[in-house]
């Protein structure tokens, strides 16, 4: 990941919580939590798209560090370590509900399918995107998504991995990513439009 | 170039810099509009990456595992107590009550929204929530003012979050104005009240050494 980007760069704070944490303080687990709640949280929500799910996800995800920790020596960010863990923890629980991680088809050209056809009328002037994307909506939109694109996109656009690293984390080839993070960016495209279209009718 | 082409190309290079796609996009306006959109959807996402808090339940969960399995231990005699709450803040202690007011008057507010009929939402006022926030005595400044006193460090950062959930509450604020019987844009709206309470909170416990 190019951008691990703790909220709080406490890095001295954070490395005497992590040598604390070993000793088995308990205010030192929880000054790490607090530092990571929020990005491990808010992963395991936008890529299941579920409260509860996220919040056991995270419990379990922050449970496999504070178990391993001891086993921690710095040698990659410890802000890394924690999310590449998170990730893998909720892919494994995706998994185990037979959800896709992935999906099947493996490069743009040739799958076929309804999903892969380029639209005719793409960047139509129906409702343009210009300005700001509500977040709100954006949430909600990435909600939507097919669980497929959904963990690629997340994992590229929000958490910040390159695609390299997402075909090793996933299981897939590169140009499986690349072509899974379009698609969602498209889907998210149209579900954005239809999303400000229906408000405009509202007001 | 076609335009199906362009658009096919963005999955491998998604910046449009490759000199075909640059070629096309100098001549085609409606394919220029949609990469656009998509780097506005790849740029917006990363506002994502923390934009949500777990309840309290996940933190209490993991403290009775950790406890429950001896990997917390307790703590040493020699160790010196933290100092008491009055003495680490000094006349910062009003903002305890003051977050608890705020999180009290939104939950009464958002109550009032949820109960409401769509005619009666017309005469709620809708910058209620920030004027009870006000009155609670919440205000930007103070808190920066506090942080900025007491660990001039990490005044950017609070400055930062506050931004941040100010933009949520805004919003948050806007979904339910324009459709007052959205329950998730409700939930959204008490969320973004209760993050920014959460900061002042935050502000009380993490900001000094």
């Amino acid at each position: 990941m190019t951008d691990p980007k703790p909220r709080q760069s406490k890095d001295v704070s954070e490395a005497q919580a992590i040598e604390r944490a070993k000793q088995g303080d308990a205010e030192a687990f929880q000054v790490l939590y607090d530092m990571h709640k929020r990005r491990v949280y808010s992963l395991c929500l936008r890529m299941t798209a579920n409260t509860a799910e996220a919040e056991d996800l995270a419990q379990e995800a922050f449970l496999q560090l504070f178990r391993k920790i001891g086993t921690f020596r710095g040698e990659s960010a410890f802000s890394t370590w924690l999310h590449r863990l998170s990730v893998n923890v909720v892919l494994m629980h995706l998994r185990k509900k037979g959800l896709p991680v992935v999906s099947l088809e493996e490069t743009t050209q040739g799958s076929g399918g309804e999903e892969d056809t380029p639209k005719k009328d793409f960047g139509a002037e129906d409702v343009a995107l210009a300005g700001s994307i509500d977040r709100l909506q954006l949430r909600r939109a990435v909600e939507s998504l097919p669980p497929g694109y959904r963990t690629i996109f997340v994992l590229h656009d929000v958490e910040g991995y390159e695609h390299n690293e997402i075909a090793t984390i996933v299981g897939c080839s590169i140009g499986n990513s690349k072509s899974q993070l379009h698609k969602a960016r498209m889907k998210l495209r149209d579900l954005l439009k239809m999303q400000r279209a229906e408000k405009a009718e509202k007001s | 170039m076609t335009c199906v082409e362009l658009q096919q190309s963005l999955a491998e290079i998604e910046d449009g810099s490759g000199a075909e796609q640059r070629a096309h996009l100098e001549t085609c306006p409606t394919c220029l509009a949609l990469l656009a959109e998509l780097n506005l959807i790849a740029s917006s996402a990363r506002d994502l990456s923390e934009a949500n808090e777990p309840s309290p339940r996940v933190w209490n969960s993991i403290e009775i595992v950790l406890r429950t399995e001896g990997l917390i231990r307790p703590p040493r005699a020699d160790r010196p107590h933290p100092a008491s709450f009055a003495a680490r803040w000094g006349f910062a202690r009003w903002m305890v009550p003051a977050a608890a007011a705020l999180l009290i008057l939104v939950g009464i507010y958002v109550r009032q929204h949820s109960l409401a009929s769509p005619e009666n939402m017309a005469t709620i006022p809708a910058q209620q929530p920030l004027q009870d926030a006000a009155a609670a005595g919440l205000n930007d400044d103070e808190l920066l003012q506090e942080v900025a006193d007491k660990t001039p460090a990490t005044q950017a950062q609070y400055q930062d979050h506050l931004r941040r959930a100010n933009e949520y509450i805004q919003d948050a604020k806007q979904d339910v104005q324009a459709d007052p019987n959205d329950e998730e844009a409700r939930r959204s709206l008490m969320e973004a009240y209760q993050q920014k309470a959460m900061l002042f909170d935050m502000a009380m416990d993490r900001s000094l050494p």
